[in-house]
């Protein structure tokens, strides 16, 4: 095989074993694969998908961003609590709120120079509290006058598919348009690949570094907003358990924790492969408690068919 | 006169510079001193019992966490490796679950369970060369998953008097887990600092291209490494039975970020090669005294995290030490 081939081959790697992977369970559950039934999971998805996009840019710099699922929460208060005031522009605002969040944690990061991981987590605490304070502790309802009325565009239906389905193909493009056409989406690979030579170059690299942690703040916010209209209600630990799938998510895709390596679309088929697992153990017969095991199993496996190591030197 | 007023300030840089590596410790002594400013009952004998008995696991979860760290790595499996060893000892002594009654045998069972789901996490990590993030976070879902399926959501109730004075029994006034913790912070800097496993941790963390170059044996080290980690954790889980007297498969709920946290807060530094095992015990305490505090001064418990949070920042920036970092990712 020319060599050529073979890169082209490793790039779709994840595309792949996601497709490999509805197959594998379509043979044994046929009606899996109907298109109700896999318009269903590709909508259930969004959410997650939403939530690790703009996190893809933070891995991409070889950093982390632990607060999107308390970005998340939070903003699913801001929403419920302000939708029957400002109506549609409560979405922006949460947004807003994300996004402020997440410029916490670059700036955290950046001035002070304390590991992501850390100034990440130590804002989401900080976020956590902000969110039972606005929300007095409780969880906000959304009537469904109100979704309806506002949040129609997100939850509802266009040309017979779920909106959640387009809405989250529209923030692809977007973000793959800021990721291959904008400074910050290539600053962002060029900082994971060797900082100190993007520092030696010039790069503003702290500055870049709290956009891209303002991006996955905003798109975590969005992802809030999006939870909120599909339950119909905020609290502030809405987004509890969505922080490792949606690190699991990225990695899935074959973005590399090292930074450097990755993009949003490989985030997207990420994010629909751990779906495919999660929901396809139902359509098999997986016991609920056996579950777990094989999620972890067949993380560990997919992560080790799709990394792509030609441009990784050490595996740390 | 100008020259002169420079090289006092250089030599007054030169001193914090050396002396860097005791900015935990400082931070530590302040904060204990700010709390019992505030609420002299912090320093109550009571009190200071609870607060060594709260840091006794997770000084235990913060030792083979901090090897890992020390090698540039992560292992995010300690909640379910601590669940599962403590399934497994809390069903191996006499308990409302299993017919057994194996007594202390529990203990060694519990660590072994640990270091062999450590050694699957190493193995993997090395041979299919995944990052150590994701081959953790993997195992760890298996291990909650497999504690889970052993007991369908069942909790084990422990009766077994002996095994629970592990935990609760006082020796000279101290609870016996807070001895064992000592115990295993002894064997810890043993490794780090006597075994030349311990030296080629720093070696694969400072730079790990070089460290194979000189021949270091990094692959057989990496999988040592993790396997003592998850014996750590494994301890961690059986203690847990102990001070609990139960098992079930949530037993580590919460336990991972606190035990990174606290690595970190006492200067080791993620991307590997600084720290040590006894800056990682003063980093438990800072946690610790940071959340007994935070109790004691009534802040209600919804705003207990954002404070933590804030003060983890302002604890990180003075104690971590960047003087060997270039960057920080």
């Amino acid at each position: 095989m020319p060599a050529k081939w073979k890169t082209e081959l490793v790039r779709f790697i994840p595309l792949i074993t996601l497709l490999g992977l509805v197959a594998l369970v379509a043979t044994i559950e046929p009606s899996f694969v109907r298109f109700s039934t896999l318009t269903v999971l590709v909508s259930d998805t969004m959410t997650l998908f939403l939530m690790a996009s703009g996190a893809t840019f933070v891995i991409l710099m070889g950093g982390i961003d632990l607060s999107v699922q308390a970005v998340a929460s939070m903003t699913s208060v801001v929403v419920a609590a302000l939708l029957p005031e400002l109506g549609v522009l409560a979405v922006p605002v949460a947004v807003a709120a994300g996004l402020i969040a997440g410029a916490a944690g670059g700036i955290s990061h950046t001035l002070l120079r304390i590991p992501s991981f850390i100034s990440t987590l130590a804002v989401s605490g900080v976020v956590t509290t902000a969110a039972f304070l606005f929300s007095n502790e409780r969880s906000i309802n959304i009537s469904g006058e109100t979704r309806d009325a506002h949040l129609a565009w997100m939850v509802g239906e266009f040309a017979g598919v779920q909106a959640e389905i387009w809405v989250g193909l529209i923030l692809l493009l977007v973000l793959l348009f800021v990721q291959i056409w904008t400074p910050i989406g290539r600053f962002c690979r060029i900082i994971g690949a060797g900082e100190q030579a993007a520092i030696a170059s010039g790069i503003r690299v702290d500055r870049i570094k709290v956009y891209a942690f303002m991006l996955s703040g905003a798109t975590a916010g969005f992802a809030g907003v999006m939870m909120a209209a599909r339950l119909g209600s905020g609290s502030p630990t809405l987004a509890n358990e969505f922080l490792l799938p949606s690190i699991a998510a990225i990695i899935v895709g074959g973005t590399a924790l090292t930074g450097g390596v990755g993009s949003v679309w490989r985030t997207f088929i990420g994010a629909l492969i751990i779906a495919v697992v999660r929901i396809g153990m139902t359509f098999v017969g997986v016991s609920v408690f056996a579950q777990q095991i094989v999620f972890g199993l067949v993380l560990v496996l997919a992560v080790a068919v799709t990394i792509d190591r030609s441009k990784i030197l050490i595996v740390k | 006169m100008e020259a002169e007023r420079r090289g006092r300030t250089d030599g007054l840089g030169s001193v914090i510079r050396r002396h860097r590596r005791w900015a935990p410790v400082v931070v530590l002594v302040l904060l204990c001193a700010i709390i019992a400013m505030v609420n002299p009952r912090f320093i109550d004998p009571f009190n200071l019992v609870r607060l060594l008995n709260a840091a006794a696991i997770p000084t235990v979860l913060v030792m083979g966490a901090t090897f890992v760290i020390l090698m540039g790595s992560i292992d995010l499996s300690v909640e379910g490796v601590l669940a599962v060893s403590a399934v497994l000892a809390s069903a191996m002594v006499a308990n409302n679950f299993t017919s057994a009654d194996f007594g202390l045998w529990a203990v060694p069972a519990g660590i072994l369970l640990g270091l062999a789901i450590g050694g699957v996490n190493g193995v993997a990590h090395v041979t299919l060369r995944i990052p150590s993030f994701m081959t953790t976070l993997g195992i760890g879902f298996v291990a909650v998953g497999v504690a889970t399926a052993i007991l369908q959501g069942d909790t084990v109730r422990i009766s077994d008097k002996g095994f629970r004075a592990l935990s609760l029994e006082r020796i000279l006034g101290i609870p016996a887990g807070v001895w064992i913790a000592v115990a295993a912070v002894l064997v810890a800097l043993f490794i780090q600092e006597r075994t030349r496993m311990g030296r080629w941790l720093y070696a694969i963390g400072g730079d790990e291209a070089t460290a194979r170059q000189a021949g270091v044996p990094i692959e057989r080290t990496r999988v040592m490494a993790f396997a003592v980690a998850g014996a750590f954790s494994g301890l961690a889980g059986v203690m847990a039975a102990a001070q609990l007297g139960q098992g079930h498969a949530l037993m580590g709920q919460g336990r991972l970020f606190v035990t990174i946290t606290a690595v970190v807060v006492g200067g080791t530094a993620l991307s590997g090669g600084v720290g040590s095992v006894l800056n990682s015990v003063v980093g438990v305490l800072i946690v610790v005294v940071l959340f007994n505090g935070m109790v004691l001064m009534g802040l209600p418990p919804f705003a207990q995290q954002g404070v933590q949070g804030l003060l983890i920042i302002a604890a990180v920036a003075m104690a971590l030490d960047r003087s060997r970092l270039s960057f920080v990712k």
